[in-house]
């Protein structure tokens, strides 16, 4: 393994593979007023990625936050244009579950408890979700700029 | 690999026609994300139908496109049919009431438009309630019986209240499981995955609905992902209206879907039962300090002027509103006052027998269906400059919608308020 690589075994969600940076949400996003449906910006007040789009990114998240409308706010985001290219998630609740059908993309879930999504990756390492193995591979940004 | 029945592989086959194929198609997938083995029959939903602002996103007037497009999640445009014979479905909250638009400074077109689509839903199957609090209009599921919601103060509600069994999935889930009947079996739905896992002491006040509505609040601040939370302590009795605003308040604070309240809901009937014999991974104080910061959350500092009132968040039970006609009777809001309170319709029918509504409308309040501000959206209160609610859930949302001054407090508060026109501390 290159030493700026890391690869992660998870359960495969939804089968597919994306590649893209990640946009690291270790609070989640709230499914009301959590992302802009007409630009993917995330609006939700106080997050730690407030102001940047999900469009075409990774999402790392821990699991789904809020209200039961958490799907619909992605499917809106969809219908017009904009979604990520994958997630992955600690462990998958059943919110979560169904916005990654409806959005229909790349989803690994369900990590080893040792395993601490929120200490190893960081917003821009680059990201490969394989939802037909359940691999995800990581190469870190800051590591890839020293070499 | 998603085990199926027969007559659920026959309806995945397409021989219960396009709308029930794809809706099983879905749920199939939703199982196979969540790791669901099989799939169970689900016998109550309550959906979120009626002409919803986010559903503009789908650019169309034509109603078959749109549940296709936003609900089923498909270009292909599906015709609506006939929902599931084995489920009861029926509407959970509408953007605008079945039967007034002016109060709510909606148009007369939207209101034609949200009763075109709740018509359709209904001759598909749907019966139109209108409501948040299902449960008060005989929408009951029992023990092991299992449900789908799109409200999530009702997820809680019904898994912890009723011992019934359903998850928080999402509104395009509520409304496949109600077309098809069937809901991934996972989470909820397995008796041993209710057991709770945290335990949170009361040692605070929790005398009041707004005591309820608090401890709730700050029950879910507290409450770590995938939790199940054990409402344990020194703690008055709540009864149903108590409950039912603990809930709201844990479902906006939290991802909670199962709670048990110790010596009142049935899967916990002690602290052991409710922990299924295991020691808790993490206990909680639940302080009156933790309460204090709660409430400072939900309520503005200071005193202020205020035009828009909101009581029934969720929906009024009738002994709120006896309790509210009560209180006003011979009292008169404020000219520029709008004072909104939220039930069912078929409470308001009760409230109407009983004089209750005589009461609340002659003393210039509105008592209105089917939703809320925060349902309706940002239109109905662009004019307002101070707004006072004693439901936790609005007072938390209504934040995201507007600038103004937002107070909480208890019915008596409110009121008083909608009276003089001015919140005092």
């Amino acid at each position: 393994m290159e030493n700026n690589k890391i690869v992660l075994k998870g359960r495969s969600g939804i089968k597919g593979i994306a590649e893209g940076e990640a946009l690291v949400c270790k609070e989640s996003i709230q499914g009301w007023a959590g992302v802009d449906d007409k630009t993917g910006v995330i609006i939700e007040k106080g997050h730690s990625e407030e102001g940047k789009s999900i469009d075409g990114k990774i999402l790392i998240l821990p699991c789904s936050k809020g209200s039961n409308g958490w799907s619909c706010h992605f499917n809106s985001a969809q219908v017009n244009g904009i979604k990520p290219a994958g997630w992955i998630f600690t462990k998958l609740d059943s919110r979560a579950g169904v916005a990654a059908v409806v959005l229909d993309i790349p989803t690994v879930s369900d990590f080893d408890e040792e395993i601490d999504l929120f200490d190893i990756i960081e917003t821009g390492d680059l990201i490969k979700v394989d939802g037909d193995t359940g691999n995800v591979e990581i190469t870190k940004k800051k590591a890839m700029a020293k070499a | 690999m998603v085990k199926l029945t027969q007559y659920e592989q026959e309806m995945l086959n397409g021989d219960f026609g396009r709308f029930k194929q794809k809706a099983i198609d879905n749920i199939i997938k939703y199982a196979e994300a969540l790791g669901a083995e099989e799939l169970c029959e689900v016998s109550k939903a309550t959906i979120y139908l009626g002409a919803h602002p986010y559903l503009e996103a789908a650019d169309s007037d034509d109603y078959n496109k749109i549940f296709s497009k936003m609900y089923m999640c498909t270009y292909e445009v599906i015709e609506v049919e006939k929902f599931s014979e084995g489920c009861f479905c029926q509407t959970c909250v509408a953007p605008c009431s079945q039967h007034e638009f002016e109060p709510l400074g909606l148009t007369e077109e939207f209101f034609d438009k949200n009763n075109e689509f709740l018509n359709i839903t209904k001759e598909a199957g749907v019966s139109i309630t209108g409501t948040c609090t299902p449960y008060l209009t005989g929408w009951i599921p029992l023990m092991g019986e299992h449900f789908v919601t799109t409200e999530s103060s009702n997820v809680l509600f019904s898994n912890a209240v009723f011992g019934a069994c359903g998850n928080s999935d999402g509104i395009e889930a509520a409304a496949w499981s109600g077309i098809c009947g069937r809901t991934p079996k996972w989470g909820n739905h397995i008796m041993e995955n209710r057991k709770g896992t945290h335990v949170f002491e009361i040692n605070c006040q929790s005398d009041t609905a707004v005591d309820w509505d608090v401890i709730g609040y700050t029950v879910g601040r507290l409450l770590p992902p995938h939790a199940i939370p054990v409402i344990s302590g020194n703690f008055k009795r709540p009864d149903l209206i108590r409950l039912k605003q603990c809930f709201a308040a844990l479902a906006t604070t939290s991802g909670g879907e199962m709670c048990h309240v110790v010596g009142i809901t049935p899967e916990a009937v002690t602290l052991e039962m409710a922990l299924g014999g295991n020691e808790p991974k993490e206990v909680f104080d639940i302080s009156q300090q933790e309460y204090d910061k709660s409430m400072e959350m939900l309520c503005d500092k200071g005193n202020g002027d205020v035009d828009f009132i909101v009581l029934g968040c969720p929906h009024y039970t009738l002994e709120e509103l006896r309790d509210t006609a009560n209180y006003i009777k011979g009292k008169k809001v404020k000219d520029g006052v709008f004072l909104n309170i939220w039930t069912d319709y078929s409470t308001k029918a009760m409230a109407e027998e009983n004089g209750y509504l005589k009461d609340i409308e002659d003393a210039g309040g509105h008592l209105l269906t089917s939703g809320c501000p925060l349902v309706i959206g940002y239109k109905c209160h662009e004019t307002a400059t101070g707004m006072v609610m004693d439901g936790a859930k609005q007072a938390h949302y209504i934040r995201s919608e507007t600038t103004v001054p937002v107070y909480y407090g208890d019915m008596e508060k409110c009121i008083d308020s909608a009276v003089s026109g001015k919140w005092e501390a």
